[in-house]
C-alpha cells in the first residue's frame, strides 16, 4: 500500500515538470498506469492517467500542425476551447469523441469559445 | 494608525505576553554588537508586524531585508537570520552563505530559529558545510496577540499538515503555547477537546504540567477557567460557506493578513495610480469595533445613518450660534470623520462584490446545500460550476460542502465528478483530489449521511432572523448557525455530557478533564464541570473561557463567539487561540497541491 502512494506521488511532479519534450513523460505516465492498474483500488487513478498519456500525444500532435506551442498541459476543456477559437472546429470535435466529452460541457465551451472570438454568426446558428 | 493593536481593553493581560515577546527579541538583537543586517522570513515579517515598529527596530542598529532566493545586499558585517524551521528557507540560507564565500566577502552569521530549532534544518546546514560558520538560536514565539480577544499561533498549514501528511509537530507547538500561558496566567482547571489532534493536545498539556510544573499556589485563582479545544475536522461545514459579517466579508474578498487589508489607493479615494496601500483593521479602530461583527447587511445602515446624523450635525453648525461646550461636541465628532470616510470606502468596494448575481447565486447554493435537501438540485449546480471552468477553488468549497453534508457522494457521482474536474482544470489536479480525499473532506459514500441528525439536535438552521437585532448566533451566516460555535456554546453551558450523542457523530474522540488544585487524574465524569455560578471570580471580573481552534477559525465564528459573551447572563469572556485566521478559500487552498 505504502509503495502506491510514492508512486502516486512520482507521478505528478514528473507529470508537471513539464518539458516540451514529453516523450519520457508520456512513458512514466503509462508506467504509473499500469501500477495504478494492479490492485482495483486505483481503477480511478489508472483511467485518470491513461487519458492524461493520451491528452498529452494529442496535444503534441496539435502543436505540431498549428505550429503553435499552447496546447501541451492545458487540460482537455482548455485544449477544446482552444481549437474552436482557432476554427479548427474538426480537431476540437476529435477531442471531444475521443474523451467522450458530455453534450452539456459540449455547449458550454462551445458558447465561450464562440463568444471569446466573437463570431456571433456562428453562435446564433448554434 | 498603527497595525499593532492597542490591547488595553483585553480581558487579560495580553499586553505583557506582547512585551515578553518584544523584550526577547531585542535582547537577541542587543546581544549582537553594532551594526547589523536582520533577515526576516517573509511569513514572519507579517507576524513581527503585530509585535514590534520597525522603527524600534532600527534604533537597535538593524537593516531589515526580507528572507528569498537573492543574495544579502548590505554593507553590515553581521547578517542575523529570523526564519521558521523551514527546508527551503534553510536552502536560501546556504546559498547566501555560499554567495558570499565565493565572492571573498567575510561575515558573521546568526541563526534565529522560531520557536524552536529543527534537527533536520541543522542537517542540511552541515550538509552543506556552512553549520560552522553560523552561530544558532532559537526565538520563542509561539503564541501572537491578534487583538484584545483574538490570539494566534501562526501555523498556517498545521491543518493540512496534520490532516494529510500525519504530521503533529503544530500539536506540541500549540501545546507548549497553552503551557506557556499558564505560566503567565494560572493552571486551566477545565480542559474540554473534541477532535483527534484536540485531544492529543489536552494530553500534551497535561504532560508538560506533570514534566514541568507551573506553581499553582503562588499564582491564585486562575484567570483562565476553562479550556475549549475544537479540531478544525469537526466542522468543515461552517468554512466553506461564505461569511457574512462585515469583516468575514472583507476577507473573503479582499483577504485580511496579520490584521490589515491591502488594497489600491483610488478606492479608498487617495488619488494615486496605481498604488497599494495598507489599512489597518483592528478593534483599536473604534467604529471598526462596533461594526466589523455585524452582519454587513446592517453595517450598510449603520454607515448611512452615521453620515446622516453627523450632515446634520454639520447644517446645525451653519445656522445657530453655538455655546462652547457644543462647539467642543462637535470637533469631537469631525474627529471620528476619517474613521469614517475609511469604512464607507470599505464598505462600497464591497458591495461591488456582494451584489453579483453570481455571488447572491452562491450564497443561495450555500443555503441548499447545508439544508441537505434537494441533493439533485446542489449535483447539477456543481456539475454547472465545473463545465463553465469556474475558479477552481469555489469549485472545491462547494463540494467539499456537499461531500460532507452527504458524508460522502455516491461512487458513481464522485467517479463523475471528479473525471469532470480533471477534464476541465488539468489531470494535474489529481494530487488535490487525493489530498482532499485523506483528509475526509471528499469522498465515497459510505454510511448514510447524518448530517441532518446533526443539524436538528443543534439547530443549526434558524429561521426568521433579525440581522439588525440578532438574538442568536445565526444571524453571521444569515440564518446558518455555526456548527463549531454552537458546540462551544454547549460546552460553556453545560460541559460534553447532554450532547454526548451529537458528539459521537462528528469525526474524532472528545475529553473533559479536571485538573490543577482541584484533582490531577483526568475523568470524563465530571459532570459538576458544568461552569454555572459557584466559580465566578470575586473582584467583579468576569472569569475567562479560552476557546482554541486547532486548524484555523474564520473571523464569522469569532464575531459569532463574541456575540456569545456580549449576551445577557453570560458570566464569561471569551478569548479565542488559533493556528490562524482562515475563509473557505484560503483554507482550500492549503490542499491544492502545487507542483513543479
Amino acid at each position: 500500500l505504502l509503495w502506491k502512494e510514492s508512486w502516486e506521488l512520482s507521478k505528478n511532479p514528473m507529470a508537471t515538470k513539464g518539458s516540451p519534450l514529453h516523450g519520457p513523460r508520456i512513458k512514466l505516465i503509462e508506467k504509473s498506469q499500469h501500477l495504478f492498474a494492479e490492485t482495483k483500488e486505483y481503477v480511478f487513478e489508472s483511467k485518470a492517467a491513461e487519458e492524461h498519456a493520451k491528452l498529452l500525444r494529442m496535444q503534441h500532435e496539435l502543436e505540431v500542425t498549428t505550429k503553435q506551442a499552447i496546447f501541451v498541459d492545458s487540460s482537455i476543456s482548455d485544449t477544446i476551447r482552444t481549437c474552436i477559437v482557432l476554427g479548427n472546429h474538426r480537431a476540437a470535435a476529435k477531442v471531444k469523441t475521443e474523451f467522450k466529452v458530455s453534450e452539456k460541457r459540449w455547449y458550454w465551451l462551445k458558447v465561450f469559445a464562440l463568444a471569446t472570438i466573437r463570431d456571433w454568426d456562428a453562435l446564433e446558428k448554434f | 494608525m498603527a497595525q499593532v493593536p492597542n490591547l488595553d481593553n483585553a480581558p487579560i493581560n495580553l499586553k505583557s505576553l506582547r512585551d515578553q515577546s518584544l523584550k526577547e527579541l531585542i535582547t537577541i538583537l542587543k546581544n549582537i554588537r553594532g551594526k547589523k543586517c536582520l533577515v526576516i522570513d517573509p511569513k514572519l515579517g507579517g507576524s513581527l508586524s503585530l509585535i514590534v515598529q520597525s522603527s524600534l527596530l532600527k534604533e537597535h542598529g538593524a537593516e531589515l531585508r526580507h528572507l528569498n532566493a537573492e543574495p544579502v545586499q548590505t554593507d553590515c558585517t553581521k547578517v542575523v537570520y529570523l526564519v521558521r524551521a523551514q527546508l527551503e528557507l534553510m536552502k536560501f540560507i546556504c546559498s547566501h552563505i555560499h554567495n558570499d564565500i565565493s565572492k571573498g566577502i567575510q561575515r558573521e552569521y546568526f541563526v534565529y530559529f522560531v520557536p524552536r530549532r529543527a534537527v533536520v534544518c541543522e542537517k542540511i546546514l552541515e550538509e552543506e558545510k556552512v553549520h560552522h560558520l553560523l552561530t544558532i538560536g532559537e526565538y520563542p514565539l509561539y503564541l501572537i496577540p491578534l487583538d484584545e480577544d483574538v490570539l494566534s499561533f501562526e501555523l498556517d498549514v498545521a491543518h493540512k499538515e496534520y490532516l494529510v501528511d500525519g504530521d503533529t509537530t503544530s500539536l506540541w507547538h500549540i501545546a507548549k503555547a497553552l503551557h506557556k500561558l499558564e505560566f503567565s496566567f494560572g493552571v486551566i482547571p477545565n480542559v474540554r477537546a473534541k477532535g483527534k489532534a484536540s485531544v492529543r493536545v489536552a494530553d500534551i498539556l497535561n504532560r508538560m504540567q506533570l514534566e514541568e510544573p507551573v506553581n499553582t499556589s503562588e499564582m491564585g485563582v486562575p484567570e483562565i477557567n476553562t479550556i475549549i479545544l475544537l479540531d478544525r475536522e469537526v466542522d468543515m461545514i461552517t468554512p466553506m460557506c461564505s461569511q457574512l459579517t462585515y469583516e468575514g466579508l472583507l476577507d473573503e474578498f479582499l483577504g485580511i493578513n496579520n490584521g490589515a487589508v491591502e488594497l489600491d489607493a483610488s478606492i479608498m479615494g487617495v488619488q494615486q495610480e496605481g498604488k497599494k496601500i495598507k489599512v489597518p483593521l483592528n478593534s483599536s479602530d473604534k467604529l471598526f469595533k462596533e461594526i466589523r461583527d455585524q452582519n454587513f447587511e446592517v453595517v450598510v445602515q449603520v454607515l448611512r445613518q452615521k453620515a446622516t446624523s453627523m450632515k446634520q450635525d454639520y447644517s446645525e453648525m451653519q445656522t445657530t450660534t453655538q455655546t462652547v461646550s457644543e462647539l467642543k461636541d462637535f470637533v469631537k465628532k469631525l474627529n471620528s470623520l476619517p474613521e469614517m470616510t475609511r469604512h464607507i470606502n470599505l464598505a462600497q468596494h464591497l458591495t461591488t462584490f456582494t451584489s453579483k448575481p453570481s455571488f447572491l447565486g452562491r450564497l443561495d447554493m450555500e443555503q441548499t446545500l447545508v439544508e441537505a435537501e434537494s441533493y439533485d438540485i446542489c449535483f447539477e449546480y456543481i456539475e454547472e460550476m465545473i463545465h463553465k471552468q469556474e475558479p477552481l477553488i469555489n469549485v472545491l468549497r462547494l463540494l467539499v460542502l456537499f461531500s460532507i453534508t452527504n458524508s460522502g457522494l455516491p461512487k458513481k457521482n464522485f467517479d463523475y465528478l471528479r473525471r469532470e474536474l480533471l477534464h476541465s482544470y488539468g489531470f494535474e489536479h489529481i494530487a488535490t483530489l487525493n489530498n482532499l480525499e485523506k483528509s475526509g473532506l471528499l469522498k465515497k459514500q459510505e454510511t448514510k449521511s447524518n448530517w441532518i441528525t446533526i443539524k436538528r439536535a443543534l439547530q443549526l438552521i434558524v429561521e426568521d432572523i433579525d440581522t439588525a437585532n440578532p438574538n442568536d448566533i445565526s444571524y453571521v451566516f444569515s440564518g446558518y448557525a455555526p456548527l463549531s460555535i454552537r458546540l462551544v456554546q454547549h460546552a460553556i453551558r453545560s460541559g460534553w455530557r447532554p450532547i454526548e450523542e451529537i458528539l459521537k457523530l462528528l469525526p474524532g474522540p472528545h475529553s473533559d478533564i479536571k485538573r490543577g488544585g482541584f484533582s490531577s487524574s483526568p475523568s470524563l465524569d465530571t459532570l459538576n464541570g458544568s461552569l454555572h455560578g459557584s466559580d465566578k471570580v470575586v473582584d467583579g471580573r468576569r472569569s475567562l473561557v479560552l476557546v482554541v481552534f486547532i486548524g484555523g477559525v474564520t473571523s464569522a465564528e469569532i464575531s459569532a463567539l463574541r456575540f456569545l459573551s456580549g449576551q445577557e447572563g453570560m458570566a464569561y469572556d471569551i478569548i479565542v487561540a488559533t493556528t490562524n485566521i482562515i475563509n473557505g478559500s484560503t483554507l482550500t487552498e492549503t490542499f491544492v497541491e502545487k507542483l513543479g
